[in-house]
């Protein structure tokens, strides 16, 4: 069996298979998404038998789900980003009261930057106030060896367990030794089995956490005797101490590869809560100073000074509290390397290696944020709705989704953006107090499943005249293209019959339901136009498949002849196929450029690249002077 | 330890090549570690692939390869070549083709992307720059998409002949073999077409 490259997600997956993960469940979100889609590609390839794997509606379904599964004996796992735990926070809290049967584990992806988050919140700071043991891998491989653990320690202590990895675990690729099939675990005979420690009464949760009290310092000793703590011992009589947690870990140990340092003792916490204070009492034994290295919350640090305070240890603790360490974004091996440079006192020689690219920036890199793809869908119905809104005063909330990128220029289309569904009740709040103004929500079809629909009961319920745009393009686009309730398609092989979002809206009682082409330029203004003038809740459903999800048509042409340069197209899209080009900066260009072309004195003409054009044709009614044609036959080059 | 990065736009195919040459490492026996941009920056944005191999027998920790270190930077559009710049070491080698991709915000403020002043500014501020005509070998192979797999061919062998870079740690046919490995059988045949390409155009 050849060793595969996996990425750390993937290496989760297989990981989890080994320990019989019978179902597996989850909601799409960077950096975690890959785990659950691997599972579902093994399952679909026959690699992973009697396993179960879905993406639920969301986090809490996805959850909710696993603990009635779990109540049978299954053994189960979740899936999220750390912003999807607020959403599955709920069940979580209550399940580690009344606890599991089959082992629950919950992987929540944190993410330091934030890379592609809308916060720097702490996972381990989530299980401590859960009160659930959580692991912290410093490498996918450590990670690998940790979910096998977390299984067995969830079944142990009948709680559910989280592994947090960040951004930098789960995207980071390794060679792993994997089996070609895995087969998962069958259910105890027994199955459910009726008890009255399921049912969450007052008194069952005043007696739970008792038990909750009692296993946390049990787990506490155990990993403490476990080898996710490893503790180095460089020289004798160190008076020094480094401690890390995640990805730090490696940061550190790279570093350290480079440094040569007094005697000194490097301590990996991969068991952050409940706190190794054994192992860790260990460590400090002797020490004077100690540095930590974590990213986003000072957890360690917290940790490490409430054990000094405990035991009135003689040791002094610096950190993100003291500003040692970076209090917030991602830490790095140079970073990590030059602050233990200067808490041993040494030079930190790489730093004073010069490196490439001294000597002043004379020309920057041209500024490239993410953008909406040529050919997106979106890009039409933020035109539209801005184009119908006219001059009228607008408050237009975003949300969750590649959507958010609306809010870019030249389309510069979305005010607000908080959370998964925030859009629609926000909007409804902005009519509250500013009833003056058109309030405009935009959803994404999977978002609008996923916490839409209590928002858009509500406008309904207490009579908010607001506007929904729902953008279908019918998938999970910004996380890579994952199907949802509105496609049907399942991961376990299935078709269901999708749930129809126009039907939905009209069921929740919307006074108004208006559906169009996001392609179709005029469709889509009077769609819009119509639901923003309605009195009442309203939407407009603008339709248009993600160009991830089809093939391409064939591009549009410049007439160049035809063209001014006015940019008008760009300003009005700002589709990345298009770019402004010089029709007489090349001298052999000038020579045999027609006279007229000198007589119209055109300096540089819009360009499209035929290789991202999609062929959508919105840009064409753009153009005040016909320029943009659309194009023949469909290009072949990459189908 | 070898740092490599590879530097380009979303969609470009920079996870690809940075496969490609993890699978090369494993297949000399080196620890290797690779990590990448995913999420929302690859909606077009700058994407930047590490590529870390513990080519002396080292242990790999770190996923990311550390500024200033870089052994070799393999870039996929030039202005995303001078953004990394400030990873290549001092004595590192930077392969980097003349297309270049326009950025929106270059389009909206009116101004045109210049690729020449960029490939210039490289020129002056790293001590190996290879500027490698793209569009040549894109048009010979026919497909734009072997973009990638071209340019790391050209940094695998200007490696070699250079003497530095990946410092003649990998050969093309050790490249060759690990693109067979980690490519669709159907597109094995194009991608070793692009290798060509791009040897003869480093050689010409
Ligand atoms: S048709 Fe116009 S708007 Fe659509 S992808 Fe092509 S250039 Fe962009
Ligand atoms: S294509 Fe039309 S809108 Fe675009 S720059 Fe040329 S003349 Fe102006």
């Amino acid at each position: 069996m050849p060793k595969k490259l996996l990425m750390g997600n993937a290496a989760f997956a297989h990981a989890a298979l080994a320990a019989g993960v019978r179902v597996v469940a989850g909601y799409p979100g960077t950096p975690s998404s890959e785990l659950v889609e691997t599972v579902a590609a093994l399952h679909a390839s026959g690699a992973a038998q009697d396993v179960h794997v879905e993406w639920s509606t969301n986090e809490k379904a996805a959850l909710e789900l696993l603990a009635g599964a779990s109540m049978a004996g299954a053994r189960c796992l979740f899936t999220c980003k750390q912003v999807g735990l607020n959403v599955a926070s709920d069940p979580l809290m209550s399940l580690n009261y009344v606890g599991i049967k089959g082992g629950l584990v919950l992987f929540v992806a944190d993410d330091p930057g934030p890379i592609s988050s809308q916060t720097e919140q702490d996972t381990r700071r989530f299980a401590s106030f859960a009160k659930v043991p959580v692991l912290d891998p410093s490498s996918p491989e450590e990670g690998f060896e940790m979910m096998g653990y977390a299984f067995e320690l969830s079944e142990r202590h009948g709680t559910p367990v989280i592994i947090r990895p960040t951004t930098r675990i789960n995207h980071a690729s390794a060679f792993f030794d994997v089996p070609d099939s895995y087969q998962a675990r069958a259910l105890p005979p027994e199955g459910f089995q009726r008890d009255s420690k399921w049912i969450i009464f007052p008194r069952r949760a005043y007696q739970a956490h008792g038990e909750i009290n009692e296993r946390l310092p049990r787990m506490a000793q155990e990993f403490s005797e476990t080898p996710f703590n490893p503790c180095e011992r460089t020289g004798d009589g160190a008076v020094r101490g480094i401690v890390a947690g995640g990805v730090s870990t490696a940061y550190v140990r790279d570093a350290l590869s480079s440094m040569e340092l007094p005697a000194y003792r490097f301590l990996h916490v991969g068991t952050p809560y409940p706190f190794p204070t054994a192992a860790v009492r260990d460590f400090l034994n002797g020490l004077d100073e100690v540095i930590v290295f974590e990213e986003l919350d000072h957890v360690l640090e917290d940790e490490l000074l409430k054990l000094a305070g405990a035991q009135h240890l003689d040791v002094r603790v610096h950190g993100k509290l003291d500003g040692t360490t970076l209090a917030r974004g991602e830490n790095s091996t140079e970073d990590c390397r030059a602050r233990l440079a200067s808490f041993f006192g040494v030079e930190d020689a790489a730093a004073a290696a010069a490196a490439a690219g001294e000597g002043g920036t004379a020309v920057e890199p041209p500024v490239r944020p993410p953008v909406l793809c040529a050919g997106c869908p979106h890009r039409g119905s933020f035109y539209a709705v801005k184009k119908a809104l006219h001059k009228q005063p607008a408050v237009l909330c975003g949300d969750i989704g590649c959507y958010t990128l609306g809010n870019a220029k030249p389309l510069d289309a979305i005010d607000t953006c908080l959370c998964m569904g925030a859009g629609l009740t926000m909007a409804q709040g902005f009519h509250v107090a500013e009833p003056g103004r058109k309030c405009v929500a935009f959803i994404g079809d999977s978002t609008f499943f996923a916490s839409g629909l209590t928002g858009v009961a509500n406008a309904v319920y207490n009579q908010h005249d607001v506007t929904f745009v729902v953008l279908d393009n019918s998938t999970t686009a910004m996380t890579g293209s994952q199907p949802h309730p509105g496609t049907g398609a399942t991961l376990m092989g299935g078709q269901s019959a999708p749930l129809d979002i126009e039907a939905v809206l009209s069921a929740l009682g919307v006074g108004l339901v208006v559906k169009a082409n996001a392609f179709d330029v005029d469709e889509a203004v009077s769609a819009a136009a119509t639901a923003i003038d309605f009195a009442g809740p309203s939407a407009v459903i603008f339709t248009g498949p993600c160009i991830q999800l089809v093939r391409p048509d064939a591009s549009v042409t410049v007439d160049e002849q035809a063209c001014t340069g006015c940019s008008a197209c760009i300003k009005a899209l700002g589709c990345p196929a298009m770019s402004m080009t010089s029709v007489q900066g090349d001298p052999d260009e000038a020579q045999d450029a027609a006279p007229d072309e000198q007589v119209r004195n055109v300096a540089r003409v819009m360009r499209v690249d035929a290789s991202l054009c999609t062929g959508c044709r919105l840009c064409t009614s753009t153009c005040p002077f016909g320029a943009i044609k659309k194009g023949g036959a469909p290009c072949s080059t990459c189908s | 330890m070898l740092n490599v990065l590879i530097a380009g736009v979303g969609g470009q195919g920079s996870v690809l090549a940075s496969r490609i040459l993890a699978q090369a490492a494993l297949a000399k026996g080196w620890h290797v570690r690779t990590a990448e941009t995913i999420g929302m920056a690859q909606r077009g944005g700058s994407v930047l692939g590490h590529v870390r191999m513990g080519n002396d027998g080292e242990q790999v920790h770190a996923p990311l390869v550390s500024r200033g270190t870089a052994d070799c930077i393999i870039a996929l559009e030039p202005g995303e070549g001078l953004r990394a710049l400030e990873y290549l070491s001092a004595t590192g080698l930077m392969v980097v083709p003349t297309t270049g991709i326009p950025s929106i915000m270059t389009n909206l403020a009116g101004s045109e992307y210049d690729v020449a002043a960029i490939l210039q500014e490289l020129r002056r501020r790293a001590a190996n720059v290879a500027v490698i005509d793209a569009q040549s070998i894109v048009e010979q192979v026919g497909n734009p998409k072997v973009l990638n797999v071209a340019m790391l061919a050209a940094a695998v062998h200007l490696s070699n002949v250079r003497g530095c870079g990946l410092r003649g740690c990998i050969t093309l046919s050790e490249l060759e073999e690990a693109l067979a490995a980690s490519v669709k059988p159907r597109f094995l045949e194009l991608n070793k077409q692009a290798c060509a390409a791009a040897v003869a155009s480093c050689d010409s």
